[in-house]
């Protein structure tokens, strides 16, 4: 054990549990604002701390302080079964936290003679470990509504156990057809081959390899998350909240945020399976070290472009009507913020011309391919999870039957033939 | 006789439908549309930016909160003969009468309560009133207090509000 490989376990751990954790109130945020912004209106935009809103994502941290002071009110009426009830919620939140962990944010680390792998849980079986704490995910759920002693609480829970026999084959089988393909259970192995090109100029991605089973992966996954068009286990206008009816406070905003980390966890598992990982496209990690100049010039090029766009939206957005009278401190946040991001941008600029330019430091090259990796992962993640919020307000629910036929009579099946035809094509190449 | 029977076209049938992907392709671009829209130009945003922005649609049928009117001479055009506290179907109107000894009319409003709580805003005291003595037309749409005691208005309350549309003065008598 190196001081380096104790450095970058550490780091990854604490990247993977910010990345799970602090992406929960800018995922309630986004859901909020996308949907309010979809539906022609603005959504919260107001809480802020010393005037600054951030687009009003303060609002989702004064959420967290308002459930953490409500009273924890505890049903009476439920005899039996306390514990279960109170650690039910804990089950589904920290199923889909830990489904997170084994998500890599960069490429494996290759510094002296040691292979260090950027992952929370650095192993080496994701996908196996994925589709089994996944799926305990759903065990909270079932525990929460039947332990409530409340008829549309354990309706709810008996719904959500309808769905797990609804997606869990179709969702195995396409995730087995594409370890077939990759031929590895290793997240990283996967996007270390994704990163080829595929007929020569599309990129490798498993989403063109594999597009059936892509889209049964995606689909089988939303399911998975409890979200839409799958929201079967709770439903305001039939079974009022599902199977949280009776949960309070924290309890429910421990299902609440589980629902988050699932879909951020969801996202994540998509990306690394199927939309290349934390790889652009036709961009694998060799070449980045190799001709490390030239990505640095590209860069260099393309940040500043960015941070320009971002500062003009926001000078443009950032505003309110001519008819108000107050900015309500928008016009210095806006400055405040506008600074930030060129005082970051220049400071990236001149680590880049260091590094591209004026020495040949290969650690610090492989540092810096790990962190604009993990840029990338992390906004192919965000775009992911914003897909997932359209997705959510765009499409009616189906009924939880309608799930079932779904996920037996057509997306096994399919599912199946995937498998097969996969299997029959990978044997052919391969001998 | 041969009945009338219409055939409902049954839509969903076909295999495009029965794919489901397509129409949410096309939902999605729907939603995408407004959401790039919006987020381009989020002032352009057709939501009022409440407190900051004020309605101004508040239109002259509006009704607001209540108000007294004055005569010409600037003394209280109502003569407390309680045809409004008789129509009103809330009961919030509380009027005590006095003579009234300046010679200009005989009676007037000692005092004059409107329970603004209590009060539905249906206008039938409006209605009522022979001397268009009080009216709805200030536009004060939001109203705000600390206690219960803050919501109900005195004469002097009432009589201090201003017409918004114009026509300060009761136009009885004239």
């Amino acid at each position: 054990m190196s001081t380096a490989s104790v450095l970058v376990a550490v780091f990854s751990l604490i990247l993977g549990a910010l990345l799970a954790l602090l992406t929960i109130p800018v995922l309630v945020w986004l859901e909020r604002r996308i949907a309010s912004l979809i539906q022609d209106r603005l959504g919260p935009n107001r809480t802020n701390i010393f005037g600054f809103r951030l687009g009003g994502v303060v609002q989702s941290f004064a959420d967290v302080v308002k459930l953490l002071l409500k009273e924890e009110y505890y049903p009476s009426h439920i005899k039996m079964g306390r514990w279960l009830f109170m650690l039910a919620p804990v089950i589904t939140f920290s199923a889909a936290l830990l489904a997170f962990m084994v998500i890599p944010f960069a490429d494996t680390l290759n510094i002296g003679d040691e292979a260090l792998r950027i992952q929370a849980l650095p192993v080496d079986f994701g996908v196996l470990w994925y589709l089994a704490i996944g799926a305990v995910g759903v065990l909270g759920v079932v525990y929460g509504g039947w332990l409530s002693h409340n008829k549309y609480a354990l309706l709810g829970a008996a719904r959500a156990g309808s769905m797990v026999v609804s997606y869990e084959l179709p969702l195995g089988l396409s995730v087995l057809a594409l370890v077939v393909t990759y031929n590895t259970v290793d997240f990283n192995a996967m996007v270390q081959w994704q990163s080829g090109t595929f007929f020569g100029f599309l990129p490798a991605w498993g989403i063109l390899v594999q597009p059936l089973g892509g889209i049964i992966l995606i689909i089988a996954l939303f399911a998975e998350t409890n979200r839409n068009p799958f929201t079967v286990a709770e439903g305001e206008s039939e079974i009022v909240a599902g199977y949280m009816t009776e949960h309070t406070a924290m309890k429910f905003a421990m299902y609440f945020m589980g629902e988050y980390v699932a879909m951020n966890s969801a996202s994540a598992v998509i990306i690394t399976m199927l939309f290349g990982g934390y790889q652009l496209p036709w961009v694998s990690t060799e070449m980045l070290l190799t001709h490390f100049s030239s990505f640095a010039l590209a860069v260099m090029v393309v940040l500043p472009v960015l941070v320009g766009i971002i500062i003009k939206w926001m000078r443009k957005n950032n505003t309110v009507r001519g008819s108000v009278s107050t900015d309500g401190g928008r016009g210095f946040e806006t400055k405040v913020l506008s600074s930030a991001l060129i005082i970051m941008t220049l400071f990236i600029e001149g680590v880049f011309i260091y590094l591209g330019f004026f020495t040949e430091n290969i650690l610090a090259n492989t540092l810096a391919v790990a962190l604009f990796q993990i840029m990338v992962f992390v906004v192919k993640l965000m775009l992911f999870n914003i897909f997932f919020i359209i997705i959510r307000w765009t499409v009616p629910r189906f009924r939880y039957d309608q799930v079932q036929r779904l996920g037996w009579y057509y997306l096994l099946p399919l599912a199946l033939l995937n498998l097969l035809v996969t299997a029959i094509i990978v044997v052919g190449v391969s001998s | 006789m041969s009945q009338k029977i219409k055939t409902v076209k049954r839509y969903g049938e076909r295999f495009q439908d029965k794919l489901y992907l397509p129409a949410i392709y096309d939902g999605v671009k729907v939603t995408f549309k407004h959401l790039f829209d919006n987020v381009t130009d989020m002032n352009a945003v057709d939501t009022l930016e409440y407190p900051e922005e004020q309605p101004k649609d508040i239109s002259e049928r509006y009704r607001g909160l209540h108000r007294l009117t004055h005569r010409e001479d600037g003394s209280e055009a109502c003569v407390a003969c309680f045809m409004c506290a008789t129509a009103c179907p809330s009961n919030c109107i509380f009027i005590e009468a006095e003579e009234r000894e300046d010679g200009v009319d005989e009676k007037r409003p000692k005092s004059f309560f409107i329970d603004t709580l209590e009060c539905v805003f249906c206008g039938y005291c409006v209605e009522a009133c022979p001397c268009d003595a009080i009216r709805m037309d200030t536009g004060i749409f939001s109203l705000t207090g600390n206690s219960r005691e803050d919501f109900v208005m005195g004469k002097e309350q009432l009589l201090s509000h201003k017409g918004a549309f114009g026509e300060e003065n009761s136009r009885a008598r004239t």
